[in-house]
């Protein structure tokens, strides 16, 4: 995990990061969720920071080990129950980074992602808190931003926030039938009423950590 | 080590602080008692110091508090550092050594108040001595010793592979086996081992376990014994040497006797000879080759470096001069017996924050070095030597040297010129009404610091024609009127500019250079004025603006060490000039001129760069 979150810190510290992920969420509880993380606007500092054996006292790993890592992430989060298809993609020539899998319910997928972490992580810090951030009752959606994206942002330097400013944060919501009503203030609806969208700089997500935790109200069936 | 700085950073500052001195002639007592192992020393002449340096900030500086923790060690509150009993009309020596087996650091002093210099030194312990009027103090690591008023204090460590040696030997000796297991399992993967892995594994094999008979000590009993003895023996030798015998490094090298006569606020001396001579890492000659250690030895006779710190108005000059032997002389003589390539002038714009030129003659310098060192290797009876011999006179006879060194002449110049912003290209995502997203390419600018680095040729047409056949199997390599680029050959996402102007051949990422200012920056290079200090100075000359470089500097980047000494020369104003002379068979003198304006007092910016130098010797990595 600790690799996945240097991708984190590597984009803190250039700046212009674009995150966004994506859960299509069927009538059954089943689903898909897309993650994506953007650095190509940051590439040059990415490369630099590449370039160094060690940031701020701590060893820089290669492009290799990263993709080691990611891979083993793959490997293992593949093998756990109600998850499949599990997909990377690295391109390490922008730096962008997207992940998906299909999931049999969201506690399969929620607690799927946790022991996949626990596993390749030693770093308690690093590891993902108890807490849930998907719920789903067969016609609400109750959803936040996982506690150890929201953990990498807090930590962001004081001096540096103005950078987070340019940092983006997508979450999309996609469903089988239309949304009722969503409670986020932030958040827009699609014209074909399938989907909400919530978006926000990364300084601002700094700020507030639940800025874009939103209840989704479906139409019934 | 950090213990030992801050222990010497401490008597510094207190030797800084104390305004009770009077001008005097300096006395040369105490450095009556530095050893003669000490091959680095940092001499400071008090009273010069005193008179120039306010003290008002000194408790705003971070060796400030490792003052009141070292030596007050709380015991002492309300009390001032002008208090620690330093005779101030005495020189402060700090010193470090290292022979074969040994290292030792310390510093010696005189003594004016000897009550209150134990008020400030309240952890030491009388010892017994058997020398006559010599009285021993020690704490844990390290020893006290007075005679009349003069002090030394120094801590010696013997090193690791000693200590192991002799460790060993006795061990097994004594019919021990084998105190480590070698062949368990160990971890692959790096990792900390914290308190819960180590609970895990109660029956860790990885260090020698206790005895049962108390009286029998292991391992590492063992070995914290023998260093123990070692320590003090080496300490007995060097006590019976400076204090019995008379023998101190002030009468065993009259080179260093002589720069403390100079009226400098400071004095460095640092013998590389003897430096070389107990380096580790040339264990491998010494063992193995040992006769071509010994002519490494003779190469390196001589070569001593000698320094003056002097505080002048708005200004600190630290004046070196490297001395050497006949034989390395005459390598450097050749190598820097150079013309200044003023073509490079024209290529440094005057608003540079930081740049330096350098001139050398590299095929005078292979030349001479091909004479002085090929008989030396050729003597070795060994294989390995034999053949690399054998390689470089076949290479010697072979190469057309002319073309190689015409190419490469190895004089050189480069230049830091600030941050600019780059075109890059970004991926961006444009949601539709429905959020679907598609990906597009864009633009946008990227900081990127811009350097320029360029070498003296005569003979342009050989990096062309490499140039232009590299140009056929990459399209990433294109030629234009003036220059070549090179696509996102910087850090993958930037073009490099290659200059071939026909005396030069410079690299650089600033675009502006190759399109706009491809025969050299005109009216925008350096000023006539700066042009002939560069020209002056011997072979090298460097030039470094401090707020504009540093402010700039990512810290991040860097250790935790490098950023905080990088962060603690931040916000300064000020000037860094580094110049030499011209270079013969006996010497070369560099000077490092700190330069600043602004009411701040030299002996304030003299404090900011012995807190940085604190820095640098007391922060782990």
């Amino acid at each position: 995990m600790k690799y996945f979150l240097l991708l984190f810190t590597f984009a803190l510290l250039s700046a212009c990061i674009e995150i966004s992920d994506d859960l299509t969420l069927n009538n059954d509880g089943s689903g898909t969720l897309r993650y994506k993380i953007n650095l190509s606007a940051s590439k040059v500092k990415v490369n630099s920071i590449l370039a160094l054996d060690s940031l701020d006292g701590k060893p820089v790993p290669s492009k290799a080990q990263i993709s080691a890592k990611i891979n083993e992430f793959v490997r293992i989060l593949d093998a756990q129950v109600g998850i499949s298809n599990v997909l990377v993609e690295e391109n390490y020539t922008d730096y962008i980074f997207k992940f998906s899998c299909d999931f049999s319910s969201v506690r399969n997928l929620q607690d799927g992602i946790k022991l996949s972490i626990a596993q390749i992580s030693n770093d308690k810090y690093t590891s993902p808190a108890e807490q849930f951030w998907l719920s789903w009752d067969g016609n609400t959606l109750v959803r936040s931003i996982p506690a150890y994206i929201t953990q990498q942002i807090k930590n962001y330097k004081l001096e540096d926030q103005e950078q987070l400013k340019t940092g983006i944060y997508t979450s999309i919501a996609r469903f089988e039938r239309p949304v009722a009503s969503f409670e986020n203030k932030l958040g827009s609806l699609s014209k074909n009423q399938l989907a909400v969208m919530v978006r926000t700089n990364t300084f601002d997500l700094k700020e507030n950590q639940h800025l874009l935790d939103n209840t989704i109200v479906l139409t019934p069936r | 080590m950090s213990q030992q700085f801050k222990m010497i950073f401490s008597l510094v500052i207190t030797s800084l602080t104390s305004i009770t001195a009077q001008a005097q002639l300096i006395s040369i007592q105490s450095e009556h008692l530095l050893p003669k192992d000490a091959v680095t020393v940092f001499s400071i002449n008090n009273i010069s110091l005193l008179q120039k340096i306010s003290m008002d900030d000194l408790v705003n500086y971070e060796f400030m508090s490792e003052v009141h923790q070292e030596l007050f060690d709380g015991s002492t509150s309300g009390k001032t550092l002008k208090d620690a009993g330093l005779d101030f009309n005495q020189r402060l020596n700090l010193f470090y050594g290292k022979t074969n087996t040994h290292e030792l650091t310390g510093f010696t002093f005189g003594i004016s108040d000897k009550k209150a210099l134990f008020e400030v030194f309240d952890d030491f312990q009388v010892l017994e001595s058997s020398i006559p009027g010599l009285e021993i103090y020690g704490t844990f690591f390290n020893q006290l010793l007075i005679k009349e008023n003069e002090a030394l204090l120094i801590r010696i460590e013997p090193t690791m592979e000693h200590i192991d040696a002799v460790t060993d030997s006795i061990w097994y000796a004594r019919g021990n086996e084998m105190p480590f297991d070698f062949f368990e399992e160990s971890p692959q993967e790096e990792q900390v081992l914290n308190e819960e892995t180590y609970e895990d594994n109660p029956n860790s094999n990885l260090f020698p376990e206790a005895t049962e008979n108390p009286a029998v000590k292991n391992y590492y009993e063992l070995r914290d014994s023998v260093q123990v003895i070692l320590q003090q023996a080496e300490l007995d030798r060097i006590l019976d040497e400076i204090f019995v015998k008379g023998s101190n490094l002030y009468n065993f090298d009259p080179r260093f006797a002589a720069q403390l006569s100079h009226n400098a606020e400071g004095v460095f001396y640092l013998d590389n000879a003897r430096n070389l001579d107990k380096s580790q890492g040339l264990w491998y000659f010494q063992t193995v080759l040992p006769s071509l250690y010994k002519d490494l030895q003779e190469l390196y006779a001589g070569n001593v470096i000698l320094g003056d710190l002097f505080l002048r108005e708005n200004q600190v000059d630290f004046e070196v001069e490297a001395q050497y032997g006949p034989a390395l002389g005459s390598i450097y003589a050749q190598m820097n017996d150079a013309r200044f390539d003023q073509n490079v002038l024209a290529y440094i714009p005057a608003t540079s924050p930081a740049y330096f030129t350098y001139n050398i003659n590299l095929e005078q310098a292979y030349e001479q070095a091909y004479k002085v060192l090929l008989p030396l290797l050729s003597d070795e009876k060994n294989a390995q030597i034999a053949m690399n011999v054998l390689t470089l006179e076949l290479l010697n006879e072979f190469i057309n040297k002319d073309a190689l060194f015409d190419t490469y002449k190895g004089s050189m110049f480069g230049t830091f010129n600030g941050i600019k912003k780059v075109k890059i290209k970004k991926i961006e995502y444009k949601y539709d009404e429905n959020f679907v997203y598609e990906e597009f390419e864009t633009e946008t600018e990227a900081d990127m610091p811009i350097f320029t680095m360029g070498f003296s040729t005569a003979r342009a047409d050989i990096p062309e024609l490499v140039l232009k056949h590299m140009a056929r199997l990459s399209s990433r390599i294109q030629h234009f009127d003036n220059y070549w680029r090179i696509d996102n050959a910087i850090l993958d996402a930037a073009p490099l500019f290659i200059l071939n102007t026909g005396k030069l051949l410079i690299f650089t990422n600033d675009e502006d250079l190759a399109r706009l200012h491809p025969n050299g920056y005109g009216k925008l290079a350096l000023s006539k004025k700066q042009c002939k200090i560069a020209k002056k100075s011997g072979f090298m000359y460097g030039s470094v603006d401090i707020p504009q470089t540093l402010d700039r500097f990512p810290t991040e980047v860097l250790t935790p060490r490098n950023a905080e000494i990088v962060s603690s020369l931040k916000g300064k104003s000020g000037q860094l000039e580094l110049t030499s002379s011209d270079t013969d068979t006996k010497h070369t003198t560099f000077k490092l001129s700190y330069s600043f304006s602004g009411s701040e007092s030299t002996g304030k910016h003299l404090l900011d760069l012995v807190n940085s130098l604190y820095l640098i010797y007391t922060l782990n990595p």
